[in-house]
Parts: structure tokens; sequence; C-alpha cells
């Protein structure tokens, strides 16, 4: 087991090392929208274009051999020296370390709330089915997967911002500055963003909980257990969510991604929340290439561990997964 | 004669469905005494299965429902028995082992702690001796080597037969009363078939045990039964002691299902037609649709009541041929009709 996890995280350098390969490539391929406006507004200073345009090839590095360019690239990329984004003038690594407790600071609690109560209702489905519980639990979910967030986060805005006047229509980011992070403002201005990235997410997790326990109700060993004596409870934790836990360990991995890639993206954007999701948005809007670029890599890097905690997390949780060999 | 160790009375047990109320179990009545084995025979979908796992409910309710009668159980009725009071006799005093042992093991614990489960949920056995000990014990009893080094393996790493003797293991932890085994032998290769009935003789004899043994092999029911209750379509169609019905099987139906047997002198046969649809059973006898035998008698009210056949009381059967003021004459055919054996 020791081997298999230490050649899995190794595995994860190599496939990080491709995606960076990758991404290099599209660079080096794609127009540097960042030249033309730099450029531009240096000529527009009174500069001359030409000189202008070595200044920022020469800031870029650009006039360096492709080779090398790589090899800078990489090592600038695995040393966390992630390039300087001309949309917000400062370094990309500073833009994210402002942005990323805006959207920790709900997303984490959406992501623990979310999968707690999402597996603990679809349990709970599974265990009264068909009952007027698992129809209003079923309704539940599929108003959480058929409502759009946009929408239904527009109208929570309308209804308690604009017209109870109940909560601000917007995050006041100098909040949490000024008063904490932990400060009841701040959470209470986070509840309606996290409650509609809630719904969505909790929704799916727990229409896959209900059907994966479901299906581990109807095995053999589970009558098997109850003809031995066990309690309602005891199958069910025990014998059904301990089976339904390994298919479910995905679940947690893409919907951690769903939170991060599309959820806060357009929650952010809605709220005028400052996190990464706000500053994706506008850096793809801004053309802003090295931040789009640093917020993709963020994406497949938290995919990539989070498969490698799903893969390690399935060897622990089920012992017929052979990892003696791999 | 005193209390049998389980009376199962006028059970019935329906099944809601979509397509209307199954009638799985309509109307069975049966004993079982300690240190003896009853087996219900049947073909598939005759409501065996169902009648076993009635007796603990553990049958999934919904769909199922037990709807009438009683089953008694050292002075309880076990059909009116809270859940928890259900879940002290399961395990403890009556005990299940399975068709199908390869999915009867949860495959992410160890077979010992799935064993070690049983015993702890009921606190069984000697407080002093660790259960560790307690499931070795058990596994060595079940014919298991090295029971000490394999009792921290997973289920995949047994065969079959080996994961069935883990089952019987379980089912054996408490030192129940009342085993019932619903085809235990079934998904096994006939050898370790063998070695399974004779595992469950020697462990029966030792604890005195009650056991009902449902099958459709009526080979393993000459080898293991001291009484023998035939079902068909959710009813009982002939019971008996196992003499009783293979030196002298009087319902057409067990004559039909002792034809099918291979091996028994005359030509192999297979009973025509195919089992009536549970949700509407046909009036009358429920096997008179297929009864070469059948009159208009057959085919109008309810299945007949069980008559005694020669006057025995161990041996009746569910056949208006078999009612004393029957006047449409003999059952025709089959060794010995009316004559029984001596």
């Amino acid at each position: 087991m020791k081997w298999y996890i230490v050649k899995r995280v190794l595995w994860t350098f190599v496939v990080m090392w491709i995606a960076l390969t990758l991404t290099f490539g599209l660079l080096v391929a794609s127009p540097d929208t960042g030249q033309t406006k730099s450029v531009m507004s240096c000529s527009a200073s009174g500069g001359d274009a030409q000189q202008c345009r070595e200044q920022y090839r020469e800031r870029q590095n650009l006039d360096k051999p492709i080779t090398e360019r790589y090899v800078n690239y990489v090592t600038n990329m695995a040393t966390l020296n992630w390039g300087w984004s001309e949309s917000r003038s400062q370094s990309v690594m500073a833009a994210i370390s402002e942005a990323w407790p805006y959207t920790a600071q709900y997303a984490i609690p959406v992501l623990v709330v979310s999968t707690i109560l999402g597996y603990g209702l679809g349990l709970y489905s599974a265990y009264k089915p068909y009952t007027k519980a698992d129809y209003l639990g079923s309704f539940v979910g599929f108003f959480g997967i058929s409502i759009p967030n946009f929408w239904f986060a527009l109208v929570l805005i309308i209804l308690l911002g604009t017209h109870f006047e109940f909560i601000s229509t917007y995050y006041q980011s100098g909040i949490p500055i000024n008063q904490g992070w932990a400060s009841m403002a701040n959470i209470t201005q986070l509840l309606i963003p996290s409650f509609v990235l809630l719904t969505a997410s909790l929704a799916w997790q727990m229409r896959y909980s209900r059907a994966q326990a479901i299906e581990q109700m109807n095995q053999e060993f589970v009558k098997v257990a109850k003809a031995k004596g066990a309690s309602q409870w005891r199958l069910m934790i025990h014998h059904v969510f301990r089976m339904a836990a390994v298919p479910l360990t995905t679940s947690f991995v893409s919907s951690l991604l769903a939170i991060f890639w599309s959820g806060s993206v357009i929650i952010e954007q809605i709220f005028s929340i400052p996190g990464l999701g706000l500053m994706t948005f506008t850096a793809i809007t801004e053309q802003d290439t090295t931040l789009v670029l640093a917020t993709t890599m963020i994406t497949v890097f938290l995919a990539i561990i989070g498969n490698l905690i799903e893969d390690v997390s399935y060897t622990i949780l089920d012992p017929r997964i052979d990892y003696g060999d791999r | 004669m005193s209390e049998p160790l389980l009376s199962v009375s006028d059970l019935e047990t329906q099944f809601h469905t979509d397509a209307g109320t199954v009638f799985a179990v309509d109307g069975v009545s049966f004993d079982v005494d300690h240190g003896e084995t009853v087996a219900i025979v049947g073909e598939s979908g005759s409501g065996k299965t169902v009648t076993s796992e009635s007796i603990t409910s553990i049958l999934d309710t919904p769909p199922g429902e037990i709807v009438g009668g009683t089953i008694t159980f050292d002075g309880m009725d076990l059909t009116t028995l809270s859940e928890t009071a259900l879940q002290d006799v399961r395990g403890k005093r009556i005990s299940h082992i399975f068709q199908n042992p390869q999915n009867g093991l949860n495959p992410v614990y160890t077979v010992g702690r799935q064993i070690g489960e049983a015993i702890r949920i009921h606190d069984h056995g000697d407080p002093e001796v660790p259960v560790q000990r307690q499931v070795v014990d058990l596994l060595d009893k079940t014919g298991i080597p090295e029971a000490s080094a394999r009792v921290d393996d997973y289920p995949h790493e047994f065969s079959g037969g080996m994961k069935q003797r883990v089952l019987i293991a379980m089912a054996l932890a408490c030192d129940p009363d009342l085993l019932i085994a619903d085809e235990p032998t079934t998904a096994l290769d006939v050898t370790i078939q063998g070695q399974i009935l004779r595992l469950l003789e020697d462990l029966q004899a030792e604890h005195d045990m009650g056991i009902i043994f449902v099958t459709h092999d009526l080979g393993v029911v000459s080898e293991i039964a001291d009484r023998v209750v035939v079902m068909y379509a959710g009813k009982v169609m002939e019971t008996g002691t196992v003499e009783d019905i293979f030196r002298n099987p009087s319902h057409p139906y067990t004559r039909a299902l002792m034809d099918c047997l291979p091996g028994r002198g005359g030509s192999m046969d297979r009973i025509e037609g195919s089992l009536p649809d549970v949700t509407d059973p046909p009036a009358g006898c429920r096997f008179s649709p297929r009864c070469e035998h059948a009159t208009e008698a057959c085919r109008s009210g309810d299945q007949p009541p069980l008559w005694g056949v020669d006057n025995g009381d161990t041996h009746e059967a569910s056949c208006v041929y078999y009612d004393a003021e029957h006047d449409e004459g003999e059952l025709a055919g089959g060794e010995g009709a009316t004559g029984g054996h001596q």
C-alpha cells in the first residue's frame, strides 16, 4: 500500500508536468493580446512602436529561444512564480493570494455541509423509499438540480435584497478586512451566495448517494446482516453506507471541481465577491492570458490532487482493489 | 407431545406490487421440533423462500406484508413482535443461511469481523473469552482449515464452499435454537453440497437445533429431512414424514415431482404447463389446471383441506381424493396410491 501511494504521488507529478507542457504549447501557439495592448498604450504615450514591442518582448522573455523559454516556464511554474498580470498590474501569485480567501470562506463550508447533508439525506431517502420524506427529498433534489444558479441567485437578490431589504444586494469586500473574516457581518452577507451554491451541489450529492445506497440495500449481505440481528441504524451505516462510500468518493471530487470552477464563477460575478471565480471571469473578459492560464492551472491541479485522494481512498475503503503490483 | 419449537399456523404473506397483490404464502401451517429437520419443497415461485423469510420478518416490508396467521416460537407470536424484539430473536434464537454464499458477506470487512458482529450484537458467549478466540473456534468447527490464519482474510479470498462455511459459522455464532437454511447448497457443486449437508447434520446433533431446510432438490430432501412440507403456489399440497412422502407420494403434484427425479425406475417426466399467476390464483386446487386427475370438484371453491392419508396422523394431502366423502373413485396411477408402504 505504501508503495502504491508513493507511485501514485510520483505519477501525479508526471501528469502535472504534461499539463504544464500542454499549456505552454497553447501559449506559444496563441496570439499574444498583451503584446498588442502594451505596445498600443506605450506608443500612445509617445514611445516608438518597434522599441515598445522589443521592450515588451524582453520583459516577457519572448526574445529567448523556445527551449530556454520552456525550461524557464516550467521552473517558474514549479517555483510558484506564475508571471505578471497585465490587467491587474500585479503578479499572478499576488492576485491569487488576494483572491483565494474570498472563495475559500464560502466554498469550503459549502463543500463540507453539502457532503454531510447530501449523504445524510440521500441515505435517509434510501432507508425510507417512496415515503413522504423521500418524495420531499426528491423534490428538493430535482429543484436544486433544475433551477439554474444564476437565476436562483438573482431571484433571491430581488426578493430579499431589493424587495424586503433583508440583505445587501452585493458583497462588501471591505467587511472581512475591517471586521474580520469570522465576523457576524461577513457571515451574514455570505449566507445567500452559500445557500445558492449549496442547493445545486447538495441536490446532486443527495440523488447520487440515494441511488448508491438503494443499490447496496438490495445486496444479499444486507439481508444476512439483518438476519444476524443488526439494528436498522447498524445496517444503514455499517453495511450500506460503508459500501456506498466507495463510489461516493468520486462524487466528492467532482463536486469540489463544480463548486470551484462553475459555481464560484457565477456566484462571485452575481454577488461581486472578489474571489477566484470573479478573477477568472475578469481575466477572460480582459484577455489577460497569464491570469487565465493560472486559473486554469489551479483547476487542473485541483482535479489531479482530487483524483489522487480518490484513488488512495479507494484502496483504503475497498480491500478488493488490488494495488500490490501496479 | 410437548409444545413444538416453532409452530407456523395459517401464515399469509402478500406482496403489494403495481401488478396487484401477490398471494405468495396463502395459509401455510407446519411445526418444527428441537433436533428435527423439516424440508420445505417446491419449485421456484412456490412461496417456500417467502415462508422462511416471514418467520423472522426479514423479507422487505414494503412491498411484503404478513397479513395473517401466527408464528409461535418459545411462547411468543413472532408476527406481533416489535422490530427491536425481533432483532433480539434474529441471529440469537433463529438464524438464517441463504442460497448464494458469493454475495452473502460484506466485501469490505474481514470474515472474522463479520462473524464477531453477530456475537457482539447479542453479547453472546463467555465475556472472559475474546471475541476473536470465539470466532476462530467457530471457523474451526465449520471445517475451515487453519482458521486462526484465515480469520483476518476478506471474503473475496475464500471459495464459494468456504464462504458458505463462514456463513454457517456466522449463523451458529450464538447457538440458535432454530436454523433456517434457504437452499444452502444450490449454488455449490455436488461434492461441496455433500460436505455442507454432513456439516449441518453434525452441528444439528451437537446443538439439538431445529432446521428448516428450503429446497427444490428432492435428492437433498431424502438425505437430510425428517419431515417434508410440499408447497405449490403459496399453498401446502402435502405434508408427512420423509418415508411417507418418498414411499407413498399422495398428492398428484408430489407424484409429478417424483416423476421428474432421474434414476427412479421409469422414465423421467416433466410437469406440463407452468405455475399459475399468483396475483390471480385459480379457484379450487392451485394445481388443478396442471393435474391430469382433476375433476369439476377440484376446480371450484378453495384449496381442499389437508386430508389424512391412510388414517396416518403424520401424512396429509390437500387433495379431494383423500376426502372420506369423495365418491368419484380412487386416484389412479402412482405406485401404491392408496395402499401405502408397509
